[in-house]
């Protein structure tokens, strides 16, 4: 728990942070301006290009060195500046809720990591706790907002029996604009890839942070167990030895590359933390190698 | 495969069903959270259970656990295999080494067969196991006592050859029978071809008989018989040919007189049949011999030998119920050809027709009668034609005086022998006391009309045959009765001991036919001669004497090599067999499955675990 007054982040983290703004593959267009480039032509500093003036035009574009060279009127057009939707999808399942330091935990961190840069970069930033009956939350702009951003991770709890890939649906079938959507989740649910793809085929540019806690990569149990699903309460016999782990570590493997392929096929990102990465490390060696911040 | 205890079987089902319960009980497992299930694997190995019954499943453990299981009750309830081998833990052979066994129908001969068969069979002893072998010729032997050195036994088979003679299996069954007939596990494994007399005074005690049988054929010719009759006109050479075969053959006959042929002749015989040829003697002749030439399987009884003058061998009849000490003694002679019967034929009384066969007769404890012979010994029963008339019995009798002078008590010491009743007799006429008691006449010889001896005791009724002056009394009695008559050439039946006394404590030497020359020790004043095996020409060299014996076989029964597929004795037939077969546990190959299935079991376990 942490103290009043304090972030999840640290001081330190938030610094490291205030410099990085996101780098989306793809150009959405937004609601307001903000400080990303669109397609559309609007009004900003960079040039896009030239066509013949028409009545009603702003003359304050008029290219006077071309009029005055060739008698014809022409327009100067700029690229437009919008601002980018940024979706925090964070896993509040109960699954989350397993590890040493919980893999709920290490979530908001990166949650709060990623929306700080967000918010510096003037990308509107919405959140959603999935698995929770909560419709996505307003969009904060400037790095102002991070208070309320904190505290709307403060109130989350991994307590949530919705399955992943069922939230992921609400989600989609929702009337959020297209955006970067940057999923939160350990990503263990037999249906995550199909859910993905949807995500990514409703324009949305996937972002999957796969959060796993090391004793879920190399368990340390043996013996005659019935393991219990912590969302589904589902139980499986097993006989905890050699070569159950074995099977395990390949199904989870299978599973971990299956989720980044189809990442991948929906021109999104991939990435897997566990939960004793810190975020300068998050920041150094995978975000910024992979190109998800600049 | 039988099992020696099916009803260990039975633990099978209460065991089973143990193992089978042990399977059905649910392992009470510790409950584990985890974020989720789908990546795992339904891997449940239950090794151990806690709690109550489930549905069985499949294992391989289980099914592990019941083979081996199945292999462990299966090994109580002993399974048995038959095996070739030694039949029990202590086994005797008993190998006929007579004539019969040189037949040659089993690829080499039939002694060669049943000397392989022997070792074969005791190549599979087993730690513990122990075996012996009794040569069973004309007179049987322990040629190893019992022993478990399969080197040893090799080493006595070795040392064995087949004889020319007939055998005395009774006697080889009796010796094995008391090496191990008191023994449960004693076997006794007779291997022969049956040519035999039927058993008789045989008790196997304990053990048990096999009878392994050797050969094949019947297909032999033999010379039978031989002998020289007097005839009005000249003396003739008898010759007696039996076909053993199932099929009619064809055979040349010749006769040699000293070496030299005067006669051959293709004869025919019938399958089964006897055909006799008869041939006048030619002058001068002495030593006789009779050769045939023919295809069969067995070569010893195609010669045989006879003296042109049969004075020199004694036709002896032992009227007596039974006196094997009386029997072997005279036995012992060379002269003698021994008939026994329990009484007088009737040929051979005073008064029938024909002269006699015998020569002399001897009365062993059967009352003296008058005969055509022209020697008699009686024994303790004298008769009316007796030199002696008795007048009572006597106890215990004390000898008092011997006539020292008479040969026929010579090297004889009745003194020391004891007597526990005698007929008390009065000398007839012209009758010579020469062995006299307080109590009267003990030994008396008469020369009158017939040469006579006359012994006031039955010989069962003292110790005198455990004497050594017993053979010795028997041979003088011969010379007396026979009139001395002595040659330096006779003709003996093989196999046969014969003896002759010494007169000096010198070896003498024999040599046999293959040429091979060996000393013989003179024991209690006599040379006996155990070696005469083989037909053939033999030389025995004594002192300044010489004597050549020619040795036949002259055995129906040995010349009939017909096989026979059971054998009789004690009004029981058994079976012939190839090989004797043991009963064998069959715990080895269980065991060693058991402990790979273990092996495979904790294999298992481990890697699950």
């Amino acid at each position: 728990m942490k103290a009043a007054g304090e972030f999840i982040l640290h001081p330190g983290e938030i610094r490291l942070l205030e410099r990085l703004r996101l780098n989306p593959r793809k150009v959405t267009g937004g609601r307001i301006r903000g400080d990303r480039l669109t397609r559309k032509k609007g009004v900003s500093i960079e040039f896009a290009d030239y066509r013949d003036y028409t009545d009603g035009d702003d003359v304050r574009h008029l290219d006077w060195n071309v009029l005055a060279r060739m008698q014809t009127p022409v327009i100067r057009t700029y690229q437009d500046e919008e601002d980018v939707a940024v979706y925090v999808l964070l896993d509040c399942s109960t699954s989350m809720d397993f590890g040493d330091p919980s893999k709920f935990a290490a979530a908001k961190r990166i949650a709060a990591a990623i929306g700080y840069i967000a918010l510096c970069g003037s990308d509107a930033l919405h959140s959603q706790a999935m698995g929770r009956k909560q419709a996505v939350t307003r969009a904060l702009r400037g790095r102002t907002s991070f208070l309320k951003f904190d505290s709307w991770l403060s109130d989350q709890h991994a307590e949530c029996d919705t399955a992943l890939t069922e939230v992921l649906r609400n989600f989609t079938a929702g009337k959020s604009r297209p955006g970067l959507a940057i999923v939160m989740s350990d990503g263990l649910d037999p249906g995550i890839c199909e859910a993905v793809a949807r995500l990514g085929s409703r324009g949305h540019e996937v972002a999957f942070i796969q959060i796993l806690a090391p004793e879920e990569i190399d368990p340390d149990i043996e013996g005659d167990l019935r393991l219990l699903d912590s969302e589904s309460q589902s139980a499986v016999e097993i006989t905890a030895n050699s070569q159950a782990i074995r099977e395990y570590k390949n199904s989870l493997q299978k599973h971990c590359e299956a989720l980044a392929s189809a990442c991948r096929r929906v021109g999104g990102r991939y990435v897997q933390v566990t939960t004793r990465d810190s975020i300068q490390s998050l920041v150094k060696d995978k975000l910024r190698r992979g190109g998800w911040v600049t | 495969m039988n099992l020696a205890n099916a009803a260990a079987l039975w633990y099978l089902l209460p065991l089973g069903g143990i193992i089978i319960l042990l399977y059905l009980l649910k392992m009470r497992r510790k409950d584990f959270k985890v974020p989720a299930t789908f990546l795992w694997p339904h891997l449940t190995t239950e090794v151990r259970a806690n709690s109550l019954l489930q549905r069985l499943k499949f294992s391989w453990l289980m099914v592990l656990q019941l083979l081996s299981l199945l292999l462990i009750v299966a090994s109580l309830a002993r399974p048995q295999t038959t095996q070739e081998g030694l039949a029990g833990t202590v086994t005797v052979f008993v190998l006929d080494t007579s004539a019969s066994m040189s037949a040659t129908d089993a690829g080499g001969t039939r002694f060669d067969e049943a000397i392989e068969r022997i070792k074969k069979t005791v190549a599979t002893a087993q730690p513990g196991d122990r075996f012996s072998l009794v040569e069973a010729g004309p007179t049987p032997r322990v040629a190893l006592p019992l022993s478990g050195d399969t080197a040893r036994m090799r080493d006595a088979l070795h040392s064995l050859s087949p004889t020319d003679t007939e055998c005395d299996i009774g006697e080889g069954l009796r010796l094995a029978s008391a090496l191990v007939g008191a023994q449960e596990s004693g076997h006794i494994v007779l291997l022969s071809d049956g040519a035999f007399p039927e058993l008789t005074n045989f008790s196997q005690g304990k053990a048990t008989v096999h009878f392994q049988q050797v050969g094949q054929s019947s297909d032999n010719v033999a010379i039978t018989a031989i002998g020289v009759g007097d005839t009005p006109g000249a003396k003739q050479l008898f010759c007696g040919v039996r076909n053993f075969s199932k099929q009619n053959k064809t055979a040349t006959v010749s006769f040699f007189a000293d070496g030299t042929v005067f006669e051959s002749k293709r004869i025919a015989i019938n399958a089964g049949s006897l055909f006799g040829q008869t041939s006048a003697l030619p002058p001068g002749a002495k030593i006789l011999e009779a050769r045939l030439d023919v295809h069969d399987i067995l070569d010893s009884d195609n010669a045989a030998f006879t003296l042109a003058d049969p004075s020199s061998a004694l036709r002896v009849l032992l009227v007596t119920k039974g006196n094997l000490f009386l029997e072997q003694a005279l036995a012992l002679d060379p002269r003698v050809t021994l008939d026994k019967a329990e009484t007088v034929p009737v040929d051979e009384h005073v008064g029938s027709p024909g002269p006699g066969t015998y020569d002399v007769v001897v009365f062993d404890g059967i009352q003296e009668i008058a005969v055509k012979a022209r020697g008699v010994l009686t024994f303790g029963a004298a008769g009316s034609s007796s030199i002696a008339r008795p007048t009572g019995t006597i106890d215990k009798p004390q000898v008092t005086a011997t006539d020292n002078e008479s040969d026929l008590v010579q090297y004889v010491d009745l003194s020391t022998a004891f007597i526990d009743k005698a007929e008390q007799v009065e000398p007839k006429t012209g009758a010579q006391v020469l062995v006299d008691s307080h109590k009267g006449a003990l030994v008396l010889a008469s020369e009158v009309g017939k040469k006579q001896v006359y012994v006031a005791f039955s010989v069962l009724n003292s110790d005198f045959a455990l004497q050594i002056g017993f053979p010795i009394f028997i041979s003088n009695a011969l010379d007396f009765m026979g009139g001395q008559a002595t040659s330096n050439v006779l003709t003996i039946q093989t196999g046969r001991p014969v003896s002759f006394p010494a007169a000096t404590e010198q070896d003498g030497f024999l040599t046999l036919p293959n040429g091979s020359r060996i000393a013989v020790e003179p024991t209690a004043g006599s040379y006996i001669l155990r070696d005469l095996k083989q037909t053939g020409k033999y030389r025995f060299e004594f002192g300044d004497k010489r004597t050549t014996l020619y040795a036949s076989l002259l055995s129906e029964r040995e010349s009939n090599i017909a096989p026979i597929s059971s054998l009789q004795f004690k009004g029981r037939s058994l079976p012939a067999a190839k090989a004797t077969a043991r009963i064998a546990d069959f715990w080895r190959p269980i065991l060693v499955i058991c402990l790979a299935a273990l092996a495979c079991e904790w294999w298992l376990f481990a890697k699950k675990s």
